[in-house]
């Protein structure tokens, strides 16, 4: 799995990021984000579900989050 | 003045800080929790009221009330001199959210990190010219160094009690306005990171130029909700304004207030921001986006609102109907129609 880490990035960085990384990736494949700042784990989640992606993971209760973004047919045809 | 989001030379300030502007807000949720916490979650009874409102008021003749308010936040703006104006103009508005318009002055908050404390100047001449637009004052302050920038001011003005607007008081059949257009998050958020790697990638979501929506945005966080203040207080059930919770968290606030619900229909966004905002997740067709220095969202009883709405148009001051109080509780967006604003 294809990983990335946006520990440290601030808004809007962590979002454009994910989005070039993600768009190297084939429908079905999937990319691991670690991060570690609440509100972009709101923002990537929002982006996500808002360009058709699957996104999976929790944070950990505290700052740092991890999350399993899979790629659609329906997000790699926007 | 730097409205036209040229380059400076002054260092950028909002490299400085993680967080921008009104998204440096401590969250809806934790700030209710700290207040229970702390024991400040119930009514003062020697005051007209203060906790959970944009400003707290004492009476001090049957006719006259002191409203004071605090109000500070990490840079949204790299020039110094523009965050003053919008860390101003924000501050203020926490006064005028509630009609008190009237003696105003403010007494800065201004903290600097050692590298950067020849940026407090400007800062301040910025924060004294938005207060002298409005006939207030720069009073005095206080300012320390900090890791991040943040500027601001505990501000105080007087008004008539009688015309004094708080989150309670909407009634169900109530219209919701709205005094300035969403999306400075985005706005600012596509600006800062123009220059960089991902220029092209903001560039390319959005047919207007960055610096154009970004002058968009820097414009309105910079206008003052005096005169939207004056109009509304005549006729407003109860009144906001919209900073870091967003238009649908400062709706949340009043509903949950008034006892009411509320249905959000339609949304008035700075023209080339809902892309921007798809882009970075902000929600900002959600209602969810931060705003800095946002309009006022004012409750109207349906008998007042082509009064409301003439007044404001006389007087020159955008206004948007956006929605409506409804029974129940909380916030519902009903397709709301996006309304792509420009200046």
């Amino acid at each position: 799995m294809e990983r990335v880490d946006v520990t440290g990035e601030v808004c809007p960085r962590p979002a454009l990021i994910v989005r070039d990384r993600l768009g190297d990736l084939d429908p079905g494949e999937q990319l691991l984000v670690r991060g570690d700042y609440p509100p972009a784990e709101e923002n990537l989640r929002r982006t996500c579900r808002k360009h058709g992606f699957e996104v999976s993971g929790e944070s950990d209760g505290g700052e740092d989050f991890e999350l399993t973004i899979t790629v659609t047919d329906e997000a790699a045809s926007e | 003045m730097t409205g036209d989001m040229e380059e400076s030379e002054n260092p950028p300030l909002t490299e400085f800080a993680e967080l921008h502007g009104c998204s440096c807000k401590v969250g809806q949720g934790d700030l209710e929790a700290l207040l229970r916490e702390a024991g400040l979650d119930r009514a003062d009874d020697d005051l007209l009221f203060g906790v959970g409102e944009d400003a707290f008021a004492r009476r001090l003749r049957e006719d006259l009330a002191l409203v004071g308010t605090v109000d500070f936040f990490t840079p949204i703006a790299d020039d110094p001199y523009d965050f003053g104006r919008v860390a101003a103009c924000n501050a203020a508005s926490d006064a005028f959210a509630t009609g008190a318009t009237e003696n105003l002055t403010c007494m800065v908050v201004l903290a600097l990190p050692r590298a950067i404390t020849d940026c407090a100047p400007a800062i301040i001449a910025g924060m004294a010219d938005v207060l002298e637009d409005v006939e207030g004052t720069v009073a005095g302050g206080h300012t320390t160094m900090n890791p991040w920038p943040i500027a601001g001011g505990a501000v105080t003005a007087t008004g008539d009690p009688g015309q004094f607007m708080t989150t309670a008081g909407a009634q169900p059949g109530d219209r919701l306005y709205l005094t300035k257009p969403l999306g400075t998050q985005p706005a600012m958020g596509a600006h800062r990171v123009r220059n960089g790697e991902f220029g092209d990638s903001v560039r390319d979501v959005t047919d207007r130029g960055i610096g154009d929506i970004a002058a968009d945005a820097l414009d309105w966080m910079t206008t003052p909700n005096r005169d939207a203040a004056r109009v509304a207080r005549a006729y407003a059930t109860a009144a906001t304004d919209v900073t870091g919770f967003g238009l649908c968290g400062e709706a949340r606030v009043l509903g949950s207030r008034s006892g009411v619900g509320v249905e959000i229909t339609r949304l008035p966004v700075i023209d080339g921001t809902p892309a921007l905002s798809r882009l970075f997740g902000y929600g900002l067709e959600d209602g969810e986006s931060a705003e800095t220095s946002g309009g006022l969202l004012i409750a109207v009883s349906p008998e007042h609102t082509a009064t409301l709405e003439d007044e404001f148009a006389e007087r020159g001051v955008f206004v948007r109907e956006v929605g409506r109080v409804t029974d129940g509780t909380g916030v519902r967006l009903r397709e709301p129609e996006i309304d792509p604003v420009r200046l």
